[in-house]
């Protein structure tokens, strides 16, 4: 295949031809109409593996297809190097060469090769003016648009006959044994819409509009969404706008079926002249097979629900290091205002196992954590080191939270907050509180009684004594302390917003495309990053400060450092917005959730993902971190609270029990309770010890990702606290395990 | 005729509702439906007249439908833009992941980049005035004229700088002038040669020259090099351009 000349390695791609993913970034000259067929790196090669049965006639019949193009293009040497190189007959080419004039509509080469020549070439060749019906399509095939070859959709079959093949798919798929139903029913949604889309890419917008009222009221609920978006969609011009959809288009839905159901849904398709179906399936479903036990619907339910289907086993076997980096080793200073730290103080040695329960257990090498110059951080100031110890101060009067010791919640209500409140972020120690408005102001108070002040401007700045011990004080301007300030900059609804761990430096994301830097000395913007040029729906500093990363509308998070004005990765790969971007603890990795109801694990380090997880059923508006970082929640708004584990990547457990979305997670500070804010006005507290207790990952269910959840939801609640008609947005714990929540009242 | 007929806008109306059921929009305040047509109406007048632009230009008597889709196609391209498609995003991420994760400084203050891109430049300048020698009795005390500098680098100054220079007084056309002060150093108003803060010296204001808007106001300053250091963030010098 390799000798093939003149650029037609990168337009087969639905062949067993491995894709670098530079072709991925083939640019079509033809923006307009084309739309290069480019599935995900590594799944066209994979794709092959798949396709079993059909290899090596499948392989002919694109041979010759080719073969054929090349020589109505002209390009004789290229059919001669083909010819000896493939080892073909000259004849075969002639007699294939006839047959191109077949009907598109599949069925006429029967077979067990669903592709002949004509198909394949009927496929390749489709002119521009895609009503044509299929006969003539392949007479006309001296025209080859190459946008069109490119373009996903040019496979004609009879569009009347297309509620046909679905209902015999239908019929054919209950008549199976029951443990195979469910398997093979995963296939109905993505076929669905695929051929749907391939009905109104065509332009039979009359039939597009019969097939989906026939048959969209039998898929699966969680998908009523997209359904809804798709019954909008009639002509081809609406498509061209959509992204999302172009992206479901092009890139490959994944379905796991366990080998027996294959077997019985592809002997089916081969037996008849189904070949439309047949077809789609091999474009555009990858079907990750596993040998084992076929899954039952509630299984496969709850991992099913995303845009792109489930994550295929191997985007999910990258190792992850979650382990947290290792503290570093502070000389704690003997203080003289701390009494009960006295006695820490004199026995520094006494004090390591209460650093330790902060960090990592021993003084050797977590295996699972990654090494501290992984990634370049910062080095610790000493105002960070003074932070530091104030820090595990605080840990040593933490409370110990539990079952039977629930935290205390503070609600901290935003009233007559007629600006529309649209982000909140507490700092760390939780003396601050900043809120984002849909007027695009942001607004920060002081939680403590202490007041904010700016720093003196710099002609008064000359004349403090720079040597005196409270230079802290003295750089700041007593005339301009207030109990809040207002920042203005952005021009449009701050969406996203997060202090810096050193609390000198605020971050906001608004509607217009910009992620801007605040100063909290000074209470002015620094910087604007210009990159998302759409809407950016969410940011957050790393935990080490230094580097933020940020994810909008353009479907990509970013990831900043504050000293580069571009961004220093690029995590792309969801086919919807960025909705939720969130930090490991140890700042090697970065989860973002997004509307396309998948979360992803990307690796700072060199920018892949390296984790997919799916089941949720609607977009994700929230993620949480466990602080020993072995586990992600995520919640969403199908108001259910997932659990995964980072480390195999499956879901450990899911949480039901809020009625609508949920906005705000969070851990406790060791990690023994979930919190959860929802837009019904409640928390919800969550054992979340109890939920990884029961862990049991055993080789199979690793391998197979199968996962047995468990419905505990109602053991797992520990609390239900309901607030005055106040959705919550955010949730915070502070140093000493107290909860605070946010949010604005709804009168 | 710019207002919707009565009837058709009662179907228009129906329309709306019956678009926001579709879509599977129960809860909505009632003030949506009016955006929605402001929006359609501004949506459809700007595409009819760009479609008559179009008509007149390939000589045609009336609007038909081809003058309609190029009208909206070429509105999508403008204001209806997408987000990129994946293929070019996943290519532009590879490019950029390749990239080592550059190392950090130590010891830098705040981590901020280059001052080109960051907004801490101050969004003024002041200019120096020419202490007033003798006037022709219009202006009696130096007197400085406050406006804002749009943008750099910087309109031209009608012809008054030379005016300005030689201390005669300026008249007040309502036109951009400058004043300067002393001491010494003689730069032209207009030249943004330095783009740093120049230190305010000896600045009079007198407040019935404000309001005319074009006017300009920069200040000399006493000792170029050291203001620009006590102002500026001190930095390599290379770290004023992109290390890339």
């Amino acid at each position: 295949m390799a000798a093939v000349q003149g650029g037609m390695v990168d337009e087969k791609e639905e062949v067993d031809i491995k894709t670098e993913p530079q072709s991925d970034g083939f640019v079509n000259t033809n923006a307009t109409d084309g739309r290069q067929l480019s599935p995900s790196p590594g799944s066209s090669s994979s794709a092959g593996s798949s396709k079993t049965a059909a290899g090596a006639p499948e392989d002919q019949q694109t041979l010759l297809a080719v073969l054929q193009f090349l020589r109505k293009n002209k390009l004789t040497e290229s059919v001669e190097i083909l010819r000896r190189e493939a080892g073909l007959p000259e004849d075969a080419l002639d007699s294939k060469g006839v047959d191109c004039g077949a009907p598109g509509s599949g069925g006429s080469a029967g077979g067990v090769d669903g592709l002949d020549a004509g198909s394949l070439l009927s496929r390749v060749t489709v002119s521009s003016s895609a009503g044509t019906p299929a006969p003539t399509k392949a007479v006309a095939d001296d025209q080859p648009d190459v946008s069109v070859v490119l373009s996903a959709y040019s496979q004609q079959g009879d569009p009347a006959l297309y509620k046909v093949y679905y209902s015999d798919l239908k019929k054919f798929i209950e008549s199976v044994l029951d443990c195979h139903r469910a398997e093979l029913s995963q296939v109905f949604y993505p076929l669905f819409v695929h051929m749907y889309l391939e009905l109104v890419y065509n332009n039979h917008e009359s039939e597009a509009k019969a097939f989906f009222q026939k048959f969209s009221g039998d898929q699966e609920c969680y998908y009523e969404d997209d359904l809804r978006v798709l019954s909008s969609l009639t002509k081809k011009e609406h498509m061209r706008g959509n992204e999302t959809l172009l992206d479901f288009r092009t890139s490959k839905f994944v379905l796991r079926i366990s080998r027996d159901s294959y077997q019985l849904l592809k002997r089916h398709l081969q037996e008849r002249q189904n070949n439309q179906i047949w077809n789609i399936i091999q474009e555009h479903l990858y079907i990750d097979i596993f040998d084992g036990m076929p899954r039952s619907k509630s299984q496969i339910d709850a991992m099913s629900g995303s845009l792109a289907g489930e994550a295929k086993r191997e985007a999910n076997k990258a190792k992850v290091y979650y382990g947290l980096l290792k503290e570093p080793e502070i000389e704690l200073p003997l203080d003289d205002e701390d009494e009960e730290a006295e006695n820490e103080e004199g026995k520094p040695k006494k004090k390591k196992p209460k650093k330790d329960s902060m960090g990592s257990k021993s003084k050797k090498q977590d295996p699972n954590a990654p090494s501290q110059n992984r990634i370049p951080l910062p080095e610790l100031k000493d105002s960070d080191k003074l932070d530091k110890i104030m820090y595990m101060k605080e840990a040593t009067k933490r409370i110990r939270l539990g079952p039977e010791n629930l935290p205390s919640i503070c609600f901290y209500t935003f009233l007559n907050a007629y600006q529309g409140l649209t982000a909140v972020d507490f700092t760390d120690d939780s003396s601050l509180i900043a809120g984002g408005f849909a007027d695009s102001t942001v607004r920060v108070w002081s939680v403590t009684p202490k007041k904010l002040r700016k720093v003196k401007s710099a002609a008064d700045l000359n004349l403090i004594d720079k040597e005196s011990d409270d230079v802290l004080e003295r750089i700041m301007d007593e005339k301009t302390a207030s109990e809040s300030k207002v920042l203005y900059g952005h021009s449009g609804p701050v969406y996203g917003i997060s202090f810096s761990p050193d609390r000198n430096y605020l971050l906001s994301s608004s509607e217009d495309g910009t992620v801007r830097l605040w100063s909290l000395l000074t209470f002015t913007c620094l910087v604007g990053y210009k990159g998302h040029n759409y809407p950016v729906w969410d940011t957050q500093f790393s935990p080490y400060g230094y580097y933020f990363v940020s994810g909008g509308h353009d479907r990509v998070a970013r990831l900043w450092a504050t000293d580069h004005y571009q961004p220093l990765r690029i995590f792309a790969g969801h086919l919807a917005d960025v909705t939720c971007t969130r930090f490991h603890p140890n700042s090697n990795y970065v989860a973002t959730g997004s509307s396309d109801r998948t979360i992803r694990l990307w690796d700072v380090l060199t920018g892949n993902c390296v984790r997919i997880f799916t089941g949720h059923k609607g977009p994700i508006h929230t993620l949480a971190f466990s602080p020993n970082g072995k586990f992600l929640a995520s919640g969403a708004t199908d108001g259910r609270v997932l659990l995964w584990d980072i480390g195999h990547g499956l879901m450990v457990s899911e949480l039901k029990g809020h009625t609508d979305t949920i906005y705000a997670l969070r851990f406790s500070r060791d990690g023994e309770i979930l919190a959860s804010g929802s837009m019904d006005n409640t928390v919800r507290l969550w054992n979340a010890a109890k939920a990884f207790d029961d862990l049991e990952t055993d080789d199979f269910t690793a391998a197979t990702g199968h996962i047995h959840l468990q419905d505990n939801s109602p053991e797992l609640l520990l609390g239900t606290y309901m607030s005055k008609s106040t959705p919550v947005i955010h949730l915070h714990f502070t140093r000493r395990n107290l909860l605070l929540a946010a949010g604005s009242y709804a009168a | 005729m710019n207002v919707f007929h009565g009837a058709v806008l009662g179907t228009v109306l129906q329309v709306m509702i019956q678009i926001l059921k579709d879509m599977g929009i129960t809860e909505y305040e009632p003030r949506v439906i009016n955006q929605m047509l402001e929006f359609t109406y501004r949506y459809v007048t700007t595409i009819i007249e760009d479609a008559k632009i179009y008509a007149t230009h390939a000589k045609k008597s009336t609007v038909d439908a081809d003058d309609i889709k190029l009208a909206i196609q070429c509105r999508m391209d403008q204001s209806f833009t997408s987000p990129p498609p994946r293929d070019f995003l996943l290519e532009v991420a590879r490019q950029k992941n390749q990239t080592p994760l550059p190392l950090i400084k130590p010891y830098c203050g705040p981590r901020l980049p280059p001052d080109r891109y960051c907004l801490t430049a101050p969004n003024y300048r002041l200019k120096s005035i020419q202490k007033k020698v003798s006037s022709a009795g219009r202006i009696s005390v130096p007197r400085l004229s406050v406006g804002a500098v749009s943008s750099r680098p910087t309109t031209p100054t009608l012809g008054t700088p030379s005016a300005a220079k030689a201390g005669a007084p300026v008249s007040l056309t309502g036109q951009r002038f400058t004043v300067q002060i002393p001491p010494s150093s003689q730069t032209t108003v207009s030249k943004s040669t330095t783009p740093s803060t120049p230190a305010v010296s000896n600045v009079l204001i007198n407040p019935s020259l404000i309001g005319s808007k074009n006017i300009l106001i920069t200040t000399n300053m006493v000792s170029q090099s050291a203001a620009t250091d006590s102002l500026k963030r001190k930095h390599e010098d290379d770290d004023d351009y992109d290390t890339l």
